[in-house]
């Protein structure tokens, strides 16, 4: 029974044909740039999946004219997933990229396998990260870093970070989609570096039940694709409540956005009466009626969007070709009729080190469980010495450096002495961050009892996913921690503020001939549980820039996409 | 598996590889299965739990008893409760396991397990992944403690982290209610009732009650080894903290029974403190009475003087014993020229006069507590609060003072009566009442009925029970068999003995009507003539002609009282009254003479 609302249309269904591309890539995965620390067997047993895929396609295909509709699971049947190795699995382990964590089998899968495989989805491998997701550019991995391009030559890419193997997965082609966990960043910098499209949900819209967490206030399930279709058709099937995690959205509080939402659509359209094409009048209405209801429904989806342009964003340390890139997009979106409205977030300077102060106590907490006793790799020695200190000479040896630094960080900054000075006022900058955002947008926050819907508000924000294209690995090596902390710049404060986010590739300057160093990508933020207008946002106004091999019709087809409002 | 699983533990990895999860029975995770065999925990399970895991508490025990045998000889001087010179002031946080069905934070069940490590879930060992569930099952029992304890309900309340590492906790915090707790500002008062002197009163104020998630539960097994075992890890506790407001060890102890015996009484907890479901940590500090002012305050109270920690005290004595030790050790420091030091120290029931250091200041663990991002605030509404207000059962104190004014019980035997058996006596005496009002044909004051029922329940049937060491049961003697033998004693239809003839004969097991007893026994009373108890001792007499010889020739009136117990057992020994027996053998005996 299909439950989800996404379909694909079956001319775009070429299931038959990606097997094989990814049989024939995935025999020797390392060749990509290590994207996976383990894959399911069905990739050695090329028969399992090559049945498999070209089932499913027979299957999309037979639902021409609408028929066979229910024999799909969902619009992803029979698409293959890669999964980021902090996400539990039951078939495969879950390291973390950790040795702390060396051959874990959980004995449960976490709530968006399960869900992916009952959209009959086929989970091909779980991806390289950063250790634990603490990382810009996946390269802190206890099974060895993740490049874009072959490591061994000065030209290797950063694949940003940390979900950088389940980016490189589907930038390879060696999954049609990939699940990843975004922190402060963690699935839109990779995307922005592989000109990709990586989406944060919202916080608590996917559950996080079976994410190994790293700082369980920030963490958020996200999606990796090439195209915005691919991730709104996913979000789809991923975002359900759920009881077994106490900070995945209820079904009520999932109403309240609805509430805030319509709110603004009443608002904004000064009409309780929202039309759509399904409630056009056709064939029995006298062509009067049916004229001023087209009409209707055309001037409600044509009223001007607004779009912020955060001048707090625009930092010195920006490059420029991403500088470019960010005011191409906002003169091509000026071209289509789209408001640009410079706003202020003030508190956007702080952002940054209130993550470091915050996330950094989160992982000191969460991150404490790792002793060795109960499971993970054996211990060697029974324990440290005579004073009895048992688990710090184990943590030493299994826990990464950029690890280590930060349970080393958050420790100090939970501290009596430090809590006040560092913690806290994390906390008071944090809220300052939401407040912010909540003055700027048009639709209210919905968990705010009776906030106004601000009229002049803006419906989305659009600014860069990183102030730099990708660097090269090699100069990574020599960077302090502190730098390589600076590329989150501009992903922490949505993550701050819990609030939806996706970063579309850019732009590409005529003058210079594309190359994959001058990835650039855009990001559009939107209000808390805004998360479709978000996506649909991407798809119907930002898709022009993607590479139109990866495109398929639906997103060519905007005419009858389901409008943001 | 579970049991190989238990043994590597924390010291026993030097020979290699850990169990890992994998090949942990997973049944405990798959829902559908472990759905069918939960036990509902009964409120009030008459057996103690964990019977079988009491192992280091019986070997302590075996071990002070051999202390006390040691050093017998040596008895040091037991210290008096009060010091003239000195002001002892005590603080008292009880941890207690709450009377639910679930864990704190995962649907483990609590039932009591004899097999280690069967009632956890991925939660409970912290598997990387798991998520805290708040379960509601919890909050009744934690509410009626709170209000027993006359605590303000805060309708909002969050839970924090309190971070150290040791092997009982897996996830390296425990998941406490440290910024917001539930419950704050309660009271008990201590009174005569409690074993104060009369007229005595002593408000205890309790500064909060909060919710924490229990330890794992640790057995050292030699040396190098500590097996573990998670069926008590992230149980449900609350944890009362008192201001410090003692004065006395004897009143400390006699504040951890009041309580206990509180929460027991409005099922908020399973077990008291013999079966480990109620643990107590005292800080100490003593401080003169000329120089009122020690220099250090706690929660508003300043004036104190330095203190001290006492762990993890699980007996009144131990709470008695341990605090008067620790003040002896703090006064005789101060009175040598030493300071006391902040520090937690430890007590055992093997040596009970003294206690020892565990850590110092330098070595005190800063928890760094911090919100569990995890968990949302708890809301409690003011409905709830008031239900379980409404519907929360007597506490013992209006037991008593019920039975006192209601059925005319004397405080000794109310308190008895309330004490015993979970209060199954007291309802099995309830029932007695009632029924024998209804026996009686014109209405009789309850507190007379009261008076002689007590009296029956508790000393008749009472002495019964323990002469058979047989444990309480209110189905041995059916409460309307009971009542129709005290109704017809009252009618004086069968003497005293043959009453507790009778009830002997219910007792062991005789399943005839109380009525067929009388009649087929013969012990039906009808008033006997003098001649006829004449005639009858006459014949004992006779009988017996020795024993007449005795008690007039040598005086032995002590043989009377066999003579008396010859002539009860004749057939008629139904009719007879003990005086009017030993009446007429003195008159056949003594021919009127003295």
């Amino acid at each position: 029974m299909r439950l989800d609302r996404g379909h694909r249309d079956w001319r775009d269904i070429y299931l038959k044909k990606s097997a094989k591309a990814i049989l024939r890539r995935s025999q020797f995965s390392p060749h990509y740039g290590n994207p996976y620390i383990s894959v399911n067997n069905s990739l050695l047993r090329p028969e399992y999946l090559l049945g498999r895929l070209k089932h499913a396609e027979r299957l999309h295909r037979s639902t021409a004219n609408w028929n066979n509709y229910n024999a799909l699971k969902s619009a992803n049947d029979g698409y293959t997933a890669a999964i980021k190795d902090n996400i539990l699995t039951k078939q495969l382990p879950t390291t973390c990229a950790s040795r702390v964590l060396k051959g874990f089998c959980p004995p449960q899968n976490a709530t968006v396998t399960k869900l992916l495989e009952k959209a009959g989805m086929i989970v091909l491998g779980k991806t390289n990260m950063d250790e634990f997701g603490m990382g810009s550019h996946s390269i802190n991995s206890a099974y060895g870093a993740v490049t874009n391009g072959d490591p061994r030559r000065a030209s290797a890419l950063s694949v940003g970070g940390s979900s950088g193997g389940s980016a490189l997965a589907v930038a390879q082609d060696l999954a049609h989609i990939a699940i990843g966990t975004d922190t402060g960043g963690s699935i839109r910098l990779p995307a922005a570096y592989m000109s990709l499209v990586g989406f944060k949900p919202s916080y608590g819209m996917i559950s996080r039940y079976g994410v190994v967490p790293y700082a369980n206030s920030l963490d958020t399930v996200g999606i990796i694709a090439k195209s915005a279709a691919d991730i709104r058709l996913t979000f789809d099937i991923l975002r359900r409540p759920d009881a077994s995690d106490p900070t995945c959205l209820t079904a009520q509080s999932r109403k309240r956005i609805q509430t805030a939402k319509n709110r603004r659509r009443v608002s904004v359209l000064e009409s309780n009466i929202l039309f759509t094409p399904a409630f056009t009048p056709r064939e029995i209405a006298p062509p009067a009626q049916r004229a001023r209801a087209r009409n209707m429904f055309l001037f409600q989806r044509s009223f001007a969007r607004r779009i912020g342009v955060p001048l707090e964003y625009n930092i010195a340390e920006m490059h420029p070709l991403v500088r470019w890139a960010w005011t191409a997009t906002l003169s091509h979106l000026q071209m289509y009729g789209f408001e640009i409205v410079p706003i202020s977030l003030p508190s956007t300077k702080h952002a940054l080190s209130s993550y470091y102060v915050l996330a950094p106590a989160e992982a000191s907490s969460n991150l404490a469980k790792y002793d060795g006793v109960r499971y993970g790799t054996p211990r060697t020695r029974p324990s440290d010495d005579d004073a009895g200190r048992l688990f710090s000479g184990y943590r030493h040896d299994n826990l990464g450096p950029e690890v280590q630094r930060r349970i080393l960080l958050g420790t100090y900054s939970l501290s009596a002495g430090a809590m006040d000075n560092y913690f806290i006022q994390a906390q008071k900058v944090r809220r300052m961050v939401q407040k912010d955002f909540d003055a700027v947008f048009r639709m209210p926050h919905p968990f705010h009892e009776e906030a106004p819907v601000n009229k002049d508000g803006v419906d989305v924000i659009i600014v860069p996913t990183a102030p730099t294209p990708p660097p090269h690995v090699r100069f990574l090596k020599d960077a302090g921690p502190v730098e390589s902390y600076m590329n989150d710049v501009f992903t922490v404060p949505a993550s701050l503020a819990g609030l939806p986010a996706i970063s579309v590739p850019g732009p590409r300057h005529p003058d210079f001939p594309w190359k994959a160093e001058r990835a650039v990508g855009i990001q559009v933020i939107g209000q808390y549980g805004d998360d479709f207008s978000v996506i649909y946002f991407a798809q119907n106004f930002l898709t022009n820039f993607h590479n139109m091999k990866t495109l398929d019709r639906l997103q060519h087809d905007k005419m009858f996409q389901e409008s943001a409002y | 598996m579970q049991q190989r699983w238990m043994s590597r533990t924390l010291h026993c990895f030097r020979h290699g590889r850990l169990v890992q999860l994998n090949r942990y029975n997973t049944s405990n995770f798959s829902s559908p299965r472990r759905l069918l065999n939960v036990h509902l925990r009964s409120f009030h399970c008459s057996e103690p739990r964990w019977q079988d895991d009491s192992a280091p508490l019986r070997k302590e025990l075996k071990d002070a008893a051999k202390a006390a045998r040691k050093a017998a000889a040596a008895v040091p001087p037991e210290s008096p409760d009060i010091l003239p010179d000195w002001e002892l002031t005590v603080g008292i946080e009880i941890h207690a396991q709450l009377n639910a069905a679930r864990k704190l934070f995962s649907t483990a069940d609590t039932y009591p397990a004899s097999e280690p490590n069967s009632h956890i879930s991925a939660f409970d060992i912290a598997l990387p992944g798991s998520l805290p569930v708040f379960q509601p099952a919890v909050v009744l029992p934690a509410l009626r403690a709170a209000i027993a304890l006359q605590c303000t309900i805060l309708t909002k309340s969050t839970f924090d982290r309190k971070h150290y590492f040791y092997h009982d906790q897996p996830a390296g915090y425990q998941i406490t209610q440290y910024y917001t707790p539930f419950a704050v500002q309660g009271h008990v008062v201590l009174t005569s009732e409690d074993g104060l002197e009369d007229g005595r009163e002593v408000v205890v104020n309790i500064k909060q009650v909060q919710l924490e998630q229990d330890t794992a539960r640790s057995q050292e097994e030699d040396s190098s080894t500590t097996l573990i075992d998670f069926n008590r890890c992230g149980q449900a506790l609350i944890e009362i903290i008192s201001l410090p407001e003692l004065h006395s060890p004897r009143e400390a102890a006699a504040y951890v029974r009041k309580v206990q015996s509180m929460l027991y009484a409005v099922d908020a907890v399973t077990t008291g403190m013999e079966q480990g479901g109620l643990r107590a940590d005292v800080n100490v500090s003593v401080r003169r009475r000329d120089v009122l002012d020690g220099g250090f305050s706690y929660a508003g109270i300043s004036g104190l003087g330095q203190r001290t920690e006492i762990k993890n005290l699980s007996t009144f004595k131990g709470i008695e014993d341990a605090i008067k030790a620790e003040r002896d050790r703090q006064i005789s420091l101060i009175e040598s020229g030493g300071v006391v030091e902040g520090e937690t120290r430890g007590w055992s029931i093997t040596k009970p006069h003294e206690t020892r250091r565990l850590r110092g200041k330098e070595g005190e663990i800063d928890y760094r507590y911090m919100p569990d991002a995890d968990i949302p605030p708890l809301y409690i509404g003011t409905d709830l609060i008031g239900y379980v207000r409404r519907t929360l059962p007597p506490l013992p104190t209006d037991l008593t003072k019920m039975l006192v004014d209601d059925y005319g019980l004397s405080p000794t035997d109310a308190r008895t009566l309330v004490l015993l058996d979970d209060g199954e006596r007291l309802i099995y005496f309830q029932r007695v009442v009632a029924e024998l009002a209804s026996l009686a044909a014109h209405s009789v004051p309850q507190a007379e009925l009261g008076k002689t029922a007590a009296n029956w329940v508790l000393h008749e049937l009472g002495s019964l029970f323990s002469s058979d060491e047989r444990p309480w049961s209110s189905k041995v003697v059916p409460f309307d068999a009971m009542a129709e033998i005290v109704h017809r004693l009252r009618e004086k239809q069968i003497t005293g003995a043959s009453a507790k003839l009778i009830l002997k004969l219910v007792f062991n097991g005789d399943r005839r009507p109380v009525s067929q007893i009388v009649r087929q026994e013969e012990l039906a009373f009808s008033e006997m003539s003098a001649d006829e108890y004449d005639t009858i001792a006459r014949e004992i007499v006779e009988k017996f002609p020795q024993h007449v010889k005795d008690i007039v020739e040598k005086g032995k009136t002590g043989k009377l009282q066999f003579l008396m117990g010859q002539m009860m057992r004749h057939p008629r020994r139904g009719d007879m009254r003990a005086p009017d027996v030993e009446k007429a053998l003195r008159q056949v005996i003594f021919q009127g003479k003295p």
